[in-house]
C-alpha cells in the first residue's frame, strides 16, 4: 500500500514537473518494486501524454494491492482468476473495501452498479482496462 | 456469487459511502474512521438477511448517522 | 332555645350529608378495585433484532385520573419506568402526546379512559410513522414538510407606521379554525394517502397551514405559495377521504382547508 501510494505520488509529481521527475522517482521508489516500467513512464510522461496502462501493469498493481490487504485469510490463493468470496474468503463488505482501494490506486470512481458486478480479480482487471481515465 | 437482494445492495451502498467519506477526513484520523465504520457494521454482521424490518431500521439509523458524521466540521471519532 | 336551634341545624339533611362525607374521606370504605387493562406497543431501538410486542398493564381506575395520559403516567411511575412516550402540557395545547388510542389518533391528554373494564384499551404510536421507541414516532419528515411551505409572513413592504401589519376584523376571522392547529400530526397520520405517499404528499396538517398562509390578508407571497402546490403530488393526493377532519383532537377541519386550496387553484 505504502509502496503503491509512493509511486502514485511520484507519478503525479512527474506530470507536474517533468524535468525533475526521474530524480525524485528513483529516489522514492523502493528497490523491490519492478522498477523498469513506472520509471520509464515517469521519464517519458509529459503534460499531455498519458501512459498506456497495459493489462500486465494493471494485474501487477491489483495483485500487489491484494497482498497488502489484511483481511485475506488465504494469501497464497491470490491469483488473476481468484473469486473474492469463494477463493479469498472475503465477504461483500470486504469486497467493497478492496474495490475502494482499487479506485484509489487507479484514481477513478467506479459507479455502484458496476462495483456490484466485480466478483473476481479478473473482473476488476477488465474493468480498469476499459477505463480510459485510469492512471 | 449469489445475487444480492435490493436491501443487501442498499447496505453495501451505505457501507461504500461510509468508507468513501472516511477517506475525506483528515489523514491522521482516517484509521479511526475506518475502524469505527468497521465496528458499527460488525455489530449486526450476524443478523439474518430475512429480518427486513430490522435491517431497514438499521439502514435508516445508519443513513442518519452518516449524514451527521460526514460534515466537514467533524474531524475525528473515537 | 340555643339547644333547640342546634338540634334543628344538626337534623337538617344538608348538614348530615356534609358530616357523612367528611367521615367517608377520613375512613375510606374499601371499594372494589376497578381494574382496567391497557395493552401498549413496546419496541426498543437498542435491541433492534427483538420484534415489537404488546405489553399488558392493569390499572385501578379508582386510583387514576380520568384521561389516558393519567393512566400511562401512572404506569410509568408505578409499574414500568421504561415505558416511553412524549408528553408536556397535559391539556391539549402542545400536541406532544399524540398517539393511536383504541384505533383512533388523538391526544392522550384529551382522551377519556373508556370506563368499561371488560374491554382492554390498546395504545399504539401514530400509524405508518417510523418509531423512535415505544409510543414515540419519528416526526422529522413531517416537520421538514411543514418547513417546506414557508410557514411565516412574507411581505415586500414594511407597514407605513413602521410597527404593525394591520388586518381588518373580517380578514382576521378567516384564520379562525386554521391557526388553532398544534401540529400534533394526528390528521396526517390517519390519512391513507399520506401513508402511501408520505415522501411527496404534504398531508392534511401541513396543507391546512399552507392554506392559512395563503388566505392571510397580510401575506404577499400567495402566488409563490400556489406555484409550489401546483403539481400532482403535493396537494392533489388528497382524495377527500376526510379521516383528517374526523380524527382531529382539536375539532378542526383540514379536509375543508384542502378543498379550499383546490378551489383557489382551479380558478387560477
Amino acid at each position: 500500500m505504502l509502496r503503491s501510494s509512493l509511486v502514485r505520488f511520484a507519478r503525479v509529481g512527474a506530470t507536474r514537473a517533468p524535468l525533475k521527475a526521474p530524480l525524485t522517482v528513483s529516489a522514492k521508489v523502493p528497490l523491490s518494486f519492478p522498477l523498469k516500467v513506472p520509471i520509464l513512464y515517469s521519464y517519458h510522461r509529459m503534460y499531455s501524454s498519458a501512459p498506456a496502462l497495459t493489462r500486465e501493469i494493471i494485474t501487477e498493481r491489483i495483485l500487489e494491492l491484494l497482498e497488502d490487504y489484511d483481511n485475506i485469510k488465504l494469501p497464497e490463493k491470490i491469483s488473476v482468476n481468484a473469486n473474492f468470496k469463494k477463493d479469498l474468503g472475503l465477504d461483500s463488505l470486504d469486497q467493497v473495501e478492496i474495490i475502494m482501494e482499487i479506485e484509489n490506486e487507479f484514481s477513478i470512481i467506479i459507479p455502484d452498479d458496476k462495483a456490484d458486478e466485480i466478483n473476481t480479480v479478473k473482473d476488476a482487471i477488465d474493468l480498469i482496462e476499459a477505463q480510459p481515465d485510469a492512471v | 456469487m449469489a445475487r444480492l437482494s435490493g436491501l443487501q445492495k442498499e447496505v453495501i451502498a451505505l457501507y461504500r459511502e461510509c468508507i468513501r467519506s472516511a477517506y475525506k477526513k483528515p489523514k491522521e484520523n482516517r484509521n479511526h474512521w475506518v475502524n469505527y465504520v468497521h465496528s458499527e457494521f460488525a455489530k449486526y454482521r450476524k443478523l439474518p438477511k430475512k429480518e427486513f424490518a430490522t435491517v431497514e431500521h438499521l439502514l435508516r439509523v445508519g443513513h442518519r448517522r452518516f449524514e451527521m458524521y460526514s460534515s466537514d466540521t467533524i474531524r475525528d471519532v473515537h | 332555645m340555643y339547644k333547640s336551634q342546634l338540634v334543628s341545624i344538626l337534623s337538617k339533611p344538608s348538614f348530615q350529608n356534609c358530616f357523612k362525607r367528611g367521615l367517608a374521606t377520613s375512613h375510606p370504605v374499601p371499594t372494589q378495585p376497578k381494574l382496567k387493562t391497557f395493552k401498549i406497543y413496546r419496541w426498543n431501538p437498542d435491541t433492534p433484532d427483538v420484534k415489537p410486542k404488546m405489553q399488558e398493564y392493569q390499572i385501578d381506575l379508582n386510583k387514576c385520573g380520568p384521561m389516558v395520559l393519567d393512566a400511562i403516567l401512572k404506569i410509568k411511575n408505578e409499574q414500568d419506568a421504561t415505558l416511553t412516550f412524549r408528553r408536556s402540557c397535559r391539556e391539549g395545547i402542545c400536541g406532544s402526546c399524540a398517539m393511536n388510542i383504541g384505533g383512533r389518533n388523538t391526544l392522550a391528554c384529551l382522551c377519556k379512559i373508556d370506563q368499561d373494564t371488560t374491554k382492554e384499551t390498546k395504545l399504539y404510536p401514530l400509524p405508518h410513522m417510523f418509531v423512535v421507541r415505544d409510543l414515540v414516532p419519528d416526526l422529522t419528515h413531517f416537520y421538514q414538510q411543514y418547513k417546506s411551505i414557508q410557514p411565516y409572513l412574507q411581505r415586500d413592504s414594511v407597514p407605513e407606521d413602521g410597527k404593525e401589519n394591520l388586518q381588518s376584523i373580517e380578514d382576521r376571522k378567516k384564520l379562525d379554525g386554521l391557526y388553532e392547529c398544534i401540529l400534533c400530526a394526528c390528521c396526517s397520520t390517519s390519512c391513507p394517502s399520506y401513508w402511501w405517499n408520505q415522501q411527496q404528499y404534504l398531508g392534511p396538517a401541513v396543507l391546512m397551514q399552507a392554506y392559512r398562509w395563503l388566505i392571510d390578508s397580510r401575506d404577499q407571497a400567495s402566488a409563490v405559495r400556489k406555484e409550489m402546490l401546483q403539481n400532482s403530488m403535493s396537494l392533489y393526493r388528497c382524495h377527500t377521504i376526510m379521516n383528517c377532519s374526523r380524527t382531529c383532537p382539536k375539532g378542526l377541519n383540514p379536509g375543508r382547508a384542502i378543498a379550499e386550496i383546490k378551489k383557489q387553484l382551479a380558478f387560477e
